[in-house]
Order: structure tokens, then sequence, then C-alpha cells
């Protein structure tokens, strides 16, 4: 069954499908491709790290939140992997696309942090919202949606979210995102199936009244 | 049925994705970028706290290093002791070495 009530993403501007995205050699709206900044940072061009912060911040943040629940973990994460990738940009094979190889950072990063942490207090849920309560605001709909997802995300295998968040937010393929986690292509395909179907099924319910 | 719902779906479901998104992008994108681009480019410790660092980890571990040689130099010598004295306890063997008598001494003085 599909979406007849599609959600509305709010807050930043999503970022580009596959079809769009900037991969090495693709030209930006600025005119200067992500090869050309990686080795213009390489040299020292901060402006030019700056701009492949700024084109990737959004992606890495919620990369990083598909594994560690707690957003200051997320950004903590993926801060690190920012610096680690400026540190390893000579590892940096321009002739490939950016964002695979700035992805392989952040997963690391945030496996690496989730791993290391202490163990965490357990994060409150608002009963309420898990409850399905219905608020009369969309926003507030939405909310309880996003947390009913990232819930569902959370209880999902670590690799499997990863998976199913750089296939079907970030637009990677399943080769790419085999490369970025290290896993066959067919694994990949099986974890974002798997990841999808609990995940649709309770986008399902929601629309059905939750 | 839509073609996104087998494992051979090559394509994102783009209701799930936008659903993922708005749940999982955090707020403060600027300031995030800000905090990112303020730690890249915060300035390297001066080489003097970096030398005095090593200098520090030098010394312990020197300190250690030291400890370690000494044991093992003192075993050593012991152990050298013992094969010299076919296996006999080294103290033992200087502990009983009698003193030559004084007449020996002076009659031997005498010859030469």
């Amino acid at each position: 069954m599909m979406a007849t009530d599609p959600v509305p993403p709010p807050g930043p501007a999503p970022p580009a499908h596959p079809a769009q995205r900037t991969d090495a050699g693709a030209r930006t709206a600025e005119g200067v491709d992500e090869a050309t900044l990686a080795g213009r940072a390489r040299a020292g061009d901060r402006a030019a790290f700056g701009e492949l912060v700024r084109r990737y911040a959004d992606q890495a943040r919620r990369v990083a939140r598909a594994v560690l629940r707690d957003p200051e973990d997320a950004d903590d994460a993926a801060q690190d992997a920012f610096l680690s990738a400026l540190v390893k940009l000579q590892q940096y094979d321009p002739s490939r696309p950016f964002g695979p190889w700035l992805m392989r950072i952040v997963a690391n990063a945030a496996t690496d942090r989730r791993r290391r942490r202490r163990v965490r207090r357990a994060e409150t849920l608002d009963e309420g919202l898990l409850a399905g309560g219905h608020r009369p605001d969309e926003v507030a709909e939405r909310e309880v949606l996003g947390e009913r997802l990232r819930q569902a995300l959370a209880e999902l295998p670590e690799r499997r979210r990863m998976a199913v968040v750089l296939f079907d937010v970030e637009g990677y393929s399943h080769a790419e995102i085999g490369g970025i986690l290290g896993m066959p292509e067919g694994t990949v395909r099986s974890e974002v199936f798997h990841a999808r179907r609990r995940l649709r099924a309770l986008l399902a319910e929601w629309r059905d009244g939750g | 049925m839509n073609d996104t719902n087998t494992p051979f779906a090559h394509r994102p479901d783009p209701e799930l994705g936008d659903a993922l998104r708005a749940a999982l992008t955090p707020t403060g994108h600027a300031a995030f970028v800000a905090r990112v681009l303020a730690a890249a480019h915060r300035p390297a410790d001066p080489l003097v706290d970096v030398l005095a660092r090593w200098s520090r980890l030098g010394i312990a571990a020197a300190l250690i290093a030291a400890m370690i040689a000494t044991v093992i130099a003192s075993r050593g010598d012991r152990a050298a002791a013992e094969s010299a004295v076919g296996g006999a306890d080294p103290e033992a063997v200087v502990a009983g070495v009698q003193a030559p008598e004084a007449g020996v001494l002076f009659a031997a003085s005498v010859d030469r």
C-alpha cells in the first residue's frame, strides 16, 4: 500500500536524491566540484573545507543519529568524522565520489563512539507520544511520528539502520552503501528490505490512525 | 504493490525517505558548521607544550625501562654466578672460602 498522505519534511531543505546528488566531477551551484574542493582543502584552503562541511553537515548528522540516538552524541560523532576526514584528505581519491568516502568515516566515527561511550541513563521517551496520543496541530503530529520512527530505528540492528537511512534518505546506491558499511551488495539489499518492512508497518499504522 | 517492496528494489522509497529525514534531521545547521570549522581551525598546541608532554612521557618510560633493566641484570648476574660454581649457591661458595694461613704466606714471600 502506498502513501496517500505524504509527510512533509520540516526543517532544513532535504538533501538531494541520487539524480541531484553532487558526486565528484558534478558541478554545484557555486561551480566548484567536490573533488576540487577536497584538493583545495587538502592544500589548506579553509573556505573549501568549510564548503564541504556545509554540504554534508546534515547528511553526516543524520547518519550519525541513525547509530546514536542521542543528538549530542551524534553531533559529536559527525564533528569527529569531519575532523578525521580533514586529516585523511590525502587518502581521498578524487576520481571517486566524495560522499561515500565521507559517509564511511561518519559511520565508523559513530560506531566507535557508540562502543566507547558509557552506558547512559536510558533516554526518557514521552510516554504520551509513544502511546499514540494525538495532538491537534500538524507539527505536533509530525513530532510524534518522528519519535516513533526514531524508536523503531533504534530497535533495528545498527547496520540495518544505517543501510536504510543511506538508501532511502541519502540516496546512495546499494553498491555505494556496501562500500560504506563494508558489506556485500546483496547483504545491503537484504538489510534495507527488512528495515523497510518494519518502518513501513509503522507508517501504515500511523496513517490508519496510529 | 510497488517496486520498492522487494529486496531487489533499486529505488529509494520517497515516503519513507521523507519521514525518516524529518525524524533524523536536527536543527542548528549553521551552528554545527561553525562548531566544526572552529574545531578544525583551532591552533595547534605550542611546540613547548608538545615537547613538555613528550618529555614527561619519556621520563616515565625511562624510569620503567631502568627498573626492568635492573631486575633483568640482577637475575642475569645470579644465573652467571650459579653456572660458574657448578649450580651451587654462589653466596655459600664465597662464604665458604678459608683465608690462607699466615705461615704459608710468609714462606711464599721468603722463597721470592
